[in-house]
């Protein structure tokens, strides 16, 4: 396998790159688009849309998911909003503007060519999704409404009131539920992919578990497109959905797929809290809420008092006090990173991992309705979840792991290292950098989904032919299932004493405290001589119930807490070879004097791509060293 | 954390149902200790730890992103989907809606078109199907025009909006007498028909909609309103209202009829 | 099978309840007008024949009769079947348990087969009862015809009869209830915004109609029976 990490960065001035390239990639003749089959993994928002657009230019394409449903998937979830650069406010937004503010946002580790394209087709992703009647916001007028968004100095955000993911994946969905009606696709639910099979050097199926009937199925095509999410679930408590795991990408790594920048993970700094051991997952609450909300704690360490009997002289508003002119409105990395200080020094809400986010100066300056009508709904669903009224109760808040900006190394045309393995939207490492703007996922998955595999895959599948088709009875294939078939038969036979949630909380805590928020060199090494010695323990101690014969979640999970392991060391290296801090990578030997992130530019303007060597040998490291064109470095500064 | 944290203790009578084709059986499992802090799946999680610790089967339940917006949970508790709370799905619902020492009886959706896979989780892959007879606008990617040249008036597109926020739990169909699917099936019609660029279609597609919905074996409306009750995005009963208006025009004016069976593997 | 071209408008589960909105809306309009004539009896013997007569000497009248027969009868058939498809629809697998609180919905709504069923009995006990029931005759304004008055005076005077005519007055009044405000919503005019009016208006004229059919036997047991 090559290791020569090409990007295939088109030539020529930036904003002529992707017009360039369209032109000058192959195409299949629309005659000869139904030889070719494409598998699609994940029908979130760039599977779906990849899938549709895929079906609707003639290829054949079978789209598996492991919900029982595509509409399930964890896009769904997104609430803020999606970027597009149509500058419909005529407020100065245009594709460069939205270009840089990616880069920048992306602390300078982003590539300036992705993140080009990814701005030129914003305001296309924007019209394909009210043509296919997502119900974007509206003005009295009829036209479509946009607002600004973390800290964007420009209103380029559309949104669906607080769900713009699910009418954004309900949209995609439905054109891809089109393609299934004509037969372009076929729909797979409830298959998990579990291995990539590769075939003379080139990825030609998958094979996935039918999670009902536990059976291995064997899948065979000309292109295979990973569309499977991000790994924030690594640390067992994230904002991610339950089933969100790292393994379809994971597998393919092993395989020989690069992953890239691992160690970049977002935080997002309004979650309520952890409530108790039997937590499952994390709620978010929109960042809007800093708005109006003051961010505050305890001056007295274990202060066991209630919120309101705390007064004033004793409280700290610590945002407001370090970073004077933009006070609670900081940056999502910075006010997380703050808030994990506060509870480091023991002025957690009640000890606990928790801050204040108080509403009584806004209520009494502004009114009680002013606030309902701002923010009743996230009032609300805060009342349901915790019982406490936040009108009378300040909110308890803390950051909680959101979205991972790493994942599967893809060059210009989203494939990866190995050849005709694409991989789209969070799946992959491509447009984010260090740190991804708000607003800005949705953009890319289906910026990636609807306007670039379209073109790329074509390219592919034109310089490959279909001349050399393959079967599932190639050896290759048997293989692969037999991989597949020893590992879960190697999980069922443990019937050891703990669950898998146990080690997945375990290993969640040890991910968390070592490469959450902040990590330093003595954490980071810590974590990885706890996780190989929690990865033994768990292969030789795990209990997995029932058999591979029907629907066994446990045994799902198994799978995917197996790979967690895998990914969560690999994490750790990159941390601890990343000597620098940059975006959601915080290294607490690199800031300033002000406790700002201090990047390395010399030794660290690269790309990091792990190459998986085997079970007990160490990943080797590659760089793709970025090339900054047209955005100057610098340094941010939120003082 | 909260101040009012207490501890239930808990007997649920639960369906258990190896697969489709075993009879299923209620079961008793007593849980004690259970926070009123935690999430109704929360516990389960806890009841499922313990059956682990006792080598016993964990009990299936569907569910995925755990803040109400997925879809994928749902079940009945004593009677209701979703549990005794409007416009909540059982994810989000919290144990402290619950008195110590009830005993809360657990089913699945129960519908001829929504098969049993286990013990509480079922199959709606029928209402994938619907979707896929015609709840969509035909639009191929690239041949959009640009967004503001579709205006809407701000009236309908929040009509839509309200319609649109369906995210297809099926607890409509769960809680109707009838097994309607009515609900689902009219909330994506009124999405789709409020807008300009639906409207083009909208006689094929509630034409083919409603016939998938029958060929799916759900019943037929009979506006008892428990789907409304059910449903957790409070969607309205007016949607079917506006489906049947629909559906008559589309009987009387649509020209013709394009039909093929779907691929829902 | 094919989805569109073998769709039938009246076989689909918006189309039969169609069918079930226009005969019930003609037996709702029915109803109420039947119940108002009835009032006559409060008048006096001689007008409540004379009504009577009137309307069964007016040939329309047999038109009028039988597009009652054709809609109750296509209503309790089509309502027969749309109870089986339903339940089919529902499976084998019964709840254990009911929804209650605010989940719950109205009596009247899931029981409409029920008060159905009774209304038909009651409708051909009431004409085997009375319409085609002895035949008195009395003489008003010097024109001969039937004393209905005295035959449900009669009949009504008797306990029996009595009880079974208020139990389907209730009956009616459920049924109407929930099907009166239904059937806007089967013809496709309820909204958001008259929702509300259309539930109350229904429960309403269920109120009226059952009140008004109640009120007469009861003042004939109370005030004329011998």
């Amino acid at each position: 396998m090559s290791l020569n990490l090409d990007s295939k960065i088109p030539s020529g001035p930036i904003e002529d790159k992707w017009t360039k390239h369209k032109f000058d990639m192959k195409l299949v003749n629309p005659a000869n688009r139904r030889k070719f089959t494409a598998i699609v993994v994940g029908t979130g928002l760039a599977g779906s849309s990849a899938a549709s657009s895929l079906g609707e230019m003639g290829y054949n394409v079978k789209a598996f998911f492991v919900h029982e449903s595509p509409r399930r998937a964890h896009s769904v979830a997104a609430q803020g909003g999606i970027n597009g650069a149509k500058n419909y406010k005529n407020d100065g937004d245009s594709t460069y503007r939205l270009f840089y503010d990616t880069v920048k946002g992306g602390d300078f580790r982003a590539r300036e060519a992705n993140v080009y394209r990814l701005a030129e087709v914003s305001g296309n992703i924007i019209d394909q999704a009210v043509a296919s009647g997502v119900p974007l916001a509206r003005e009295y007028g009829g036209l479509l409404s946009n607002r600004s968004f973390g800290g964007a100095q420009v209103s380029r955000t559309f949104y669906a009131r607080g769900q713009t993911g699910q009418q954004l994946l309900i949209g995609a969905y439905q054109g891809m539920m089109r393609q299934a009606e004509k037969g372009q696709v076929k729909l797979f639910p409830r298959r998990e992919m579990l291995d990539v099979v590769i075939v003379n050097n080139r990825a030609r199926g998958i094979i996935v578990r039918n999670l009902i009937t536990g059976e291995l199925e064997k899948h065979e095509a000309d292109v295979v497109i990973m569309a499977t999410g991000g790994y924030a679930n690594v640390f067992f408590l994230s904002t991610n959905a339950m089933a969100c795991a790292v393994t379809a990408g994971w597998k393919a790594h092993k395989q020989g797929a690069l992953f890239a920048n691992p160690c970049y993970t977002q935080i997002h700094p309004t979650c309520i809290p952890v409530h108790g051991e039997m937590q499952s997952k994390l709620t978010l609450m929109s960042e809007s809420l800093r708005n109006d909300g003051r961010i505050w704690v305890s001056k007295i360490q274990g202060d066991t008092r209630k919120a309101n009997d705390i007064p004033e002289s004793d409280r700290d508003y610590y945002l407001e006090r370090i970073y004077p002119s933009f006070g609670n409105l900081a940056p999502r990395d910075v006010s997380s990173r703050q808030a994990k200080y506060r509870v480091d020094e023991g002025r957690g809400v009640g000890g606990k991992e928790a801050v204040y986010l108080d509403f009584k100066e806004s209520i009494s300056r502004l009114g009680q309705s002013a606030i309902s009508e701002r923010y009743g709904n996230l009032f609300e669903m805060y009342e349901k979840i915790t019982g406490e009224n936040p009108y009378q109760v300040p909110m308890r808040i803390y950051p909680a792991p959101h979205y991972t900006m790493g994942g599967l190394w893809v060059d210009y045309n989203l494939m990866s290292t190995i050849p005709g393995l694409f991989v789209a939207g969070e799946a992959n490492f491509s447009d984010h950098g260090a740190n991804r703007l708000g607003a800005s996922a949705l953009m890319q998955g289906l910026a990636d989904g609807y306007f670039v595999l379209p073109y790329t895959i074509g390219n592919f599948l034109a310089s490959v032919g279909n001349t050399e088709k393959v079967s599932t009875d190639h050896p290759a294939f048997a293989e692969a299932k037999n991989r597949v078939d020893a590992e879960l038969s190697q999980l069922l036979k443990i019937k050891g004493s703990r669950s898998v949630d146990s080690f997945h909380k375990q290993l969640g805590r040890i991910m968390w405290d070592n490469c959450g928020m902040a990590r330093n060199e003595q954490g980071l090494k810590k974590a990885l001589e706890q996780i190989p010695q929690l990865k033994q323990e768990f292969w030789n101690d795990v209990y997995v119930p029932g058999d591979n014969k029907s629907l066994n979640p446990e045994l799902e999970k198994a799978v995917r807490v197996a790979d967690f392991f895998e990914l969560g060391e690999l994490m750790c290296r990159d941390a601890l070879e990343r000597n620098e801090s940059c975006g959601g990578h915080f290294r607490e030997e690199y800031q300033t004097a002000d406790g700002e992130a201090l990047r390395d530019d010399q030794a660290f303007c690269n790309v990091a791509a792990w190459e998986y060597k085997g079970a007990s040998v160490a990943p080797q490291k590659h760089t793709e060293e970025l090339v900054f064109e047209k955005v100057k470095l610098a340094t941010r500064s939120y003082k | 954390m909260s101040e009012n944290q207490k501890n239930l203790n808990l007997n649920l009578k639960i369906w258990r149902q190896a697969g489709n084709s075993e009879k299923g059986v209620f079961e008793t499992y007593p849980i004690k200790n259970v926070s009123t802090e935690a999430s109704f799946l929360e516990m389960m999680d806890q009841l499922n730890e313990e059956l682990i610790g006792q080598k016993k089967d964990p009990v299936a339940f569907d569910h995925d992103c755990r803040e109400g917006i997925c879809g994928t949970c749902g079940f009945v508790i004593d009677g209701s989907a979703h549990g005794p709370l409007k416009k909540t799905t059982v994810c989000q619902l919290h144990m402290r809606n619950f008195e110590d020492g009830a005993t809360l009886t657990l089913e699945p959706w129960r519908a001829e078109a929504f098969p049993v896979i286990k013990d509480l989780v079922v199959d709606r892959s029928a209402l994938d199907r619907i979707i896929s007879a015609g709840g969509y606008i035909s639009v191929d990617a690239g041949s959009a025009p640009d967004g503001n040249t579709i205006s809407i008036p701000k009236p309908d597109a929040d009509e839509a909006f309200d319609n649109a926020t369906c995210i297809g739990c099926g607890a409509c169909v769960a809680s109707c007498k009838n097994a309607s699917a009515m609900l689902f099936t009219s909330a994506k019609v009124t999405h789709l028909g409020l807008l300009p660029q639906g409207q083009i279609e909208q006689s094929e597609r509630v034409l083919n909609m409603v016939a998938q919905h029958d060929i799916e074996g759900f019943g037929s409306c009979t506006t008892t309103g428990a789907c409304e009750a059910a449903c957790p995005k409070g969607i309205s009963l007016a949607a079917i209202s506006n489906l049947n208006r629909d559906l008559l025009k589309a009987q009387l004016t649509a020209k013709s009829l394009p039909s093929s069976q779907s691929d829902v593997v | 099978m094919s989805r569109g071209e073998h769709f039938k408008y009246f076989q689909s589960s918006p189309g039969k309840k169609m069918i079930m909105a226009l005969t019930g809306l003609i037996w709702a309009g029915f109803v109420l007008t039947h119940m108002l004539g009835n009032f006559l009896i409060f008048v006096s013997a001689d007008a409540y024949n004379a009504y009577s007569h009137a309307l069964i000497t007016n040939k329309i009248i047999l038109v009028a009769e039988a597009v009652l027969v054709l809609t109750i009868a296509f209503h309790a058939i089509n309502g027969i079947l749309l109870t089986l498809y339903n339940s089919k629809s529902r499976g084998s697998e019964k709840y254990a348990m009911q929804a209650k609180g605010e989940k719950a919905v109205t009596l009247a709504s899931k029981t409409m087969i029920y008060h159905g069923t009774l209304l038909m009995i009651f409708i051909v006990t009431h004409l085997v009862g009375l319409k085609f029931g002895p035949y008195y005759e009395t003489t008003v304004n010097g024109v001969v015809m039937r004393d209905i008055y005295r035959l449900v005076v009669e009949v009504l005077s008797q306990p029996m009869p009595l009880a079974w005519y208020l139990v389907s007055m209730v009956a009616l009044g459920l049924h109407l209830s929930h099907g009166f405000g239904s059937l806007f919503q089967s013809l496709g005019i309820k909204s958001k915004s008259n929702d509300l009016l259309i539930k109350k208006v229904s429960l309403i004229y269920g109120a009226v109609v059952a009140l008004g059919f109640i009120s007469q036997p009861i003042y004939i047991y109370l005030f004329l029976a011998r």
